[in-house]
């Protein structure tokens, strides 16, 4: 239980079209992650799901039944708000206890269970307060709680940590992940916030003005990206791409000029490339100091000195947008004094004119096994 | 509430010296034009009638006394009456104006429909008549329906000319209740009706509270003008009109008169005093993040 189809779903507001036609299928006991930018229909989707939203065209089935028509408590979700929507004139108790007052459930039930998800959410000693003497998180946790007792078959979040702080939020992470464990429901989770999907997501949903972009495994998206739009939303700082030409094509790799160098790279070639205009591709924690595969001359402008990390905004000859850089811990690295960087060509992506990407020819599996 | 209460303090410390006194000289000379007549009033009740016209004037009774709020059950017997007419009166006009306001402002709060400016704004244009504009059509329509001289006479256009505002001001307050709070309570499986009763109706309860304050002290209000048009019967008579027995023949009972309008009004003051009670603020702190 907890199976939900998404059959090439549309919504319009008036004339405005914000989810253009979506199809996705989610397993039971899945954490999907909605990801995309502001105002890309990430929300309403999921309003759809819930069914807040009415469906303009298209079918949502849960557990094979088309609930396209159905209010939400008879589709089995439940709902956890970006802004909490907690009862502020009742207990913290009430607020977890409301959905089973809703059915009269009897007085020993509602208490065990409240009881049983205050107790999971460490929430035991705040029963008796109201939400306003509650911190931030504390808040999420009750709107959470109220969730819970419902036993659903699929939760659904709004962005239900971007009004933590960055703390609190790291902790929050991991504390719906072990939720998500010990409960085992099916989880629907939209987020703008992309380390939040890296980190919990099965799978992420990439969406882009009201289409999908992708869907794949977190790693999957970072390393092979099937278009632009993907490859600069996932992974950050985000991946520099170069202008190129294509010289020459084969099966399995494609080589392009680039920056007055000729790179040969592992990418799946076709037909009819030679000659065309393409973007490489290259994440700015793949660019290394020094002379490798492929080798730029680059003068930082800005080095941002993060202890981890050191982070460089870098002019490149006859482009307007910065190069960017990532080196492990902290380098001596001068502003404004040329530096040779440079890449292996295995890194590199190729997206075509249209932005969609030549397959990388990497084994993702080797990529993302566990260290051996 | 303490984050908005530091925030008001470190705005008042950050007047000058002297723009605190202006301010002071401010609140006092207001003060003084809004209590002075109450103020006078009050004194007037204490003093014997013979105090009242010596000259020079003097404004501190001399062998000031109670005796006035004694004697003026004895002047005018029915003054009991007017009494509780005014809050028979107010206190029913009050109670179908919630009954009807309620419901209507959280209608217009959460549903969109078309027309609903235009219902609206026409709320906003009728509350801004003068009533006296229209005593005489209302008048005829009295007579008509044959309410002259019954309480329902000085209920019925009351409750009509007390809607608009009400709802307007209600509208507004349960507007800033957050519409995620009825999805939520949606998402749960609760009904409109539920919700109402159980999410809305009790974060609205200040305003409802204001409302009610309001409406009543209004009801109050219009009654003199509605009595002295529609009603004859001193056994309906309310307070307000009810003042004017004090006014003899020849002459008129001024300390009495006086204390009869500070019992008159007690009675109002009493059932305001209770209400605000409900009147404490940030009901809804910590119902969704701003
Ligand atoms: N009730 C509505 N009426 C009209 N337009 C809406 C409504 N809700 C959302 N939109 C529009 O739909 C688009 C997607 O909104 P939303 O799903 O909230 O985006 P996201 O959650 O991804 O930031 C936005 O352009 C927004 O303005
Ligand atoms: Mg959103």
């Amino acid at each position: 239980m907890g199976q939900l189809s998404l059959k090439s779903v549309i919504k319009t507001f008036g004339e405005f079209e914000v989810v253009k036609g979506v199809s996705l299928d989610v397993h039971e006991g899945e954490f999907v992650v909605f990801v995309g930018p502001s105002g890309c229909g990430k929300s309403t989707l999921l309003r759809m799901i819930a069914g807040l939203e009415h469906t303009t065209d298209g079918d949502i089935v849960i557990d094979g039944k088309r609930v396209n028509d159905l209010p939400p408590v008879k589709r089995g979700i439940a709902m956890v708000f970006q802004s909490y929507a907690l009862y502020p004139h009742m207990t913290v108790f009430e607020n977890i206890a409301f959905p089973l007052r809703v059915e009269k459930a009897p007085a020993d039930v509602i208490k065990k269970k409240v009881e049983a998800a205050a107790a999971i959410l460490h929430l035991d000693t705040r029963l008796q307060q109201k939400p306003g003497q509650l911190s931030g998180g504390q808040r999420q946790r009750v709107a959470i709680g109220r969730a819970i007792v419902r036993e659903p078959e699929i939760f659904l979040f709004d962005e239900p940590l971007s009004n933590l702080d960055a703390a609190l939020r790291a902790d929050m992470r991991i504390e719906l992940t072990r939720l998500h464990k010990q409960l085992g429901a099916t989880m629907i989770y939209v987020t703008h916030d992309q380390i939040e999907a890296m980190t919990m997501a099965d799978r992420i949903v990439v969406l882009n003005g009201g289409h999908i972009a992708q869907v794949g495994a977190p790693l999957e998206l970072y390393h092979k990206p099937q278009n632009t739009f993907v490859a600069g939303f996932i992974g950050n700082p985000r991946m520099n791409l170069l202008p190129a030409r294509c010289v020459g094509t084969s099966a399995a790799a494609v080589t392009v000029q680039c920056q007055g160098q000729t790179i040969t790279l592992p990418v799946a070639g076709r037909e009819g490339l030679v000659g065309s205009d393409l973007l490489l591709g290259i994440r700015p924690e793949h660019v290394a100091l020094g002379r490798v595969d492929v080798t730029l001359r680059v003068v930082p402008h800005v080095v941002e000195q993060l202890g981890q990390q050191t982070v460089g905004y870098a002019a490149l000859e006859g482009r307007e947008e910065n190069f960017l850089f990532v080196l492990p811990g902290t380098r001596g690295i001068q502003d404004d004094q040329p530096l040779d960087v440079g890449f292996r060509a295995g890194d590199c992506h190729l997206f075509d004119a249209e932005g969609n990407a030549l397959e990388r020819q990497v084994d993702l599996a080797a990529l993302t096994a566990p260290a051996g | 509430m303490a984050r908005k209460n530091t925030d008001t303090r470190a705005m008042i410390d950050r007047y000058r010296w002297w723009e605190v006194m202006a301010i002071y000289a401010g609140i006092f000379v207001f003060l003084f034009f809004l209590l002075s007549p109450f103020i006078e009033g009050f004194l007037v009740s204490l003093k014997p009638l013979s105090q009242l016209f010596s000259s020079p004037y003097r404004f501190w009774p001399e062998n000031g006394s109670f005796k006035a709020y004694s004697t003026m059950w004895d002047s005018v017997p029915a003054f009991g009456w007017y009494i509780f007419n005014s809050f028979l009166i107010s206190t029913v006009a009050t109670i179908i104006v919630l009954l009807l306001v309620v419901p209507a402002a959280y209608a217009f709060a959460r549903f969109e429909y078309a027309g609903m400016a235009l219902v609206l704004g026409g709320f906003l244009a009728v509350s801004m008549f003068s009533g006296a504009v229209l005593l005489i059509p209302l008048f005829r329509l009295m007579r008509t329906l044959g309410l002259l001289n019954t309480y329902f006479a000085m209920i019925v256009p009351g409750v009509a000319f007390l809607i608009p505002s009400a709802i307007w001001l209600l509208r507004t307050y349960m507007m800033r209740i957050p519409v995620e709070l009825n999805e939520a309570a949606y998402m749960d499986g609760a009904s409109q009706f539920y919700t109402f009763r159980r999410v809305i109706l009790p974060i609205a309860m200040p305003g409802i509270v204001v409302v009610a304050i309001t409406t009543f002290i209004g009801a109050y209000a219009q009654q003199f003008i509605f009595a002295l048009t529609f009603n004859s019967k001193t056994e309906y008579m309310p307070l307000p009109v009810g003042l004017f027995a004090y006014f003899g023949k020849q002459d008129v009972i001024w300390n009495e008169l006086m204390a009869a309008s500070f019992v008159g009004i007690a009675p109002a003051l009493i059932i305001i005093f209770f209400l605000q009670r409900y009147l404490v603020g940030g009901l809804t702190a910590g119902a969704v993040k701003q």
